[in-house]
């Protein structure tokens, strides 16, 4: 019993930074010709990064950054048609993202390809705690949560791996696509 | 006359070998068994499989459990939620690791992917149901190989189902 509270706050803020899918996507579930969900706790991570080389930079690189997460956990849907799905069906995820410790720091829109990608950042104490990815485009719709020590520059390199999607999080990339479509 | 210890080590081997599948393993193909009123086919010689890769390691691999459904027909099936049955049999010892349900070109596709550690080793248990044929394998795995399986998990998923153009 003595073990009890200790257990529970070690607990706690970590039950506090993951997201809840909420039931919505699961109606999206059914639309979807493809749904993949990847579960990665910490001590999966940890086993999992012992295959990534130490001679390879961008391996080693990863190998470091993995070596402060607890969990990543990745929902993604494909769609065989465009506009299966409608922003209100992300809405309830987008309200946790909205509650006190998250921040939304990066929104990229691109009006050409009609990708969009939202990253939010948990702090706790001024520190990096985690990490939430929405990124849809017509046809596809991915969540991440990344839980853990990560900075925002540092997703671009765990693309690709652990089922985390590449992302493009230039936003002025994207803004410059769109104007030069728009010439 | 020399060759009959070998031969009675290897049966002794294949038994133990066959007595070696967990009671989740057990379970899920009874779920498979049940939702499509069917059994597993017989695998002729399926101990030697193991005899080899308790030697051999292919791959990382110690240890094999493996049933395959074929000629699996929708009109036969009881209609449960598949997922939340495979879900009840594995329990709570066996993390949920990758699942991927595909419905591309006609034809649904699901693969679960589960994971447990016992000791230094990772057991890892997989169930793949296409549209006429289903499988369910467990594997006992080194932690490099499953550090291969984890790198990657969306695509040993697909590879897992046949999918190859990942």
């Amino acid at each position: 019993m003595k073990f009890a509270i200790p257990v529970m706050l070690a607990v706690l803020p970590l039950a506090a930074q993951e997201i809840k899918m909420p039931v919505s996507l699961d109606r999206l579930a059914a639309k979807a010709s493809e749904v993949v969900d990847v579960s990665l706790d910490g001590a999966l991570l940890q086993l999992a990064s012992r295959f990534l080389s130490e001679k390879d930079p961008d391996e080693a690189h990863v190998k470091r950054l993995v070596g402060g997460l607890k969990g990543v956990y990745v929902k993604s849907f494909e769609f065989e048609d465009r506009d299966q799905y409608k922003e209100s069906d992300v809405e309830e995820l987008r309200t946790q993202l909205k509650a006190p410790g998250w921040a939304r720091i990066v929104s990229s829109r691109s009006k050409r390809n009609g990708d969009n990608a939202d990253i939010y950042l948990k702090t706790d104490a001024g520190q990096i705690s985690g990490l939430a990815i929405i990124v849809t485009d017509p046809r596809e719709l991915t969540i991440v949560n990344i839980v853990g020590s990560i900075r925002p520059e540092d997703i671009r390199d765990l693309g690709g791996h652990f089922g985390i999607p590449k992302i493009d999080i230039n936003p002025g990339k994207n803004d410059k696509k769109d104007k030069e479509d728009n010439r | 006359m020399k060759s009959l210890p070998v031969l009675a080590a290897a049966c002794v081997l294949c038994t133990a070998s066959a007595q070696a599948a967990d009671r989740e393993f057990t379970e899920v193909v009874h779920v498979i068994s049940d939702e499509f009123h069917t059994r597993p086919m017989s695998i002729p010689m399926f101990g030697l499989v193991n005899l080899v890769t308790a030697a051999v390691h292919p791959a990382g691999t110690r240890h094999i459990d493996l049933a395959v459904f074929e000629h699996l027909s929708s009109h036969d099936r009881e209609g449960r939620d598949l997922s939340q049955s495979i879900l009840n049999a594995v329990g709570r010892s066996w993390r949920p690791f990758v699942q991927v349900r595909s419905r591309k070109n006609g034809h649904e596709e699901t693969v679960f992917v589960y994971m447990r550690q016992e000791g230094k080793e990772w057991k890892l248990l997989v169930t793949a149901i296409e549209r006429d044929e289903a499988t369910v394998v467990q594997l006992l795995l080194n932690p490099d190989a499953l550090a291969r399986w984890m790198a990657s998990p969306e695509r040993c998923a697909r590879h897992w189902n046949g999918d190859t153009t990942e």
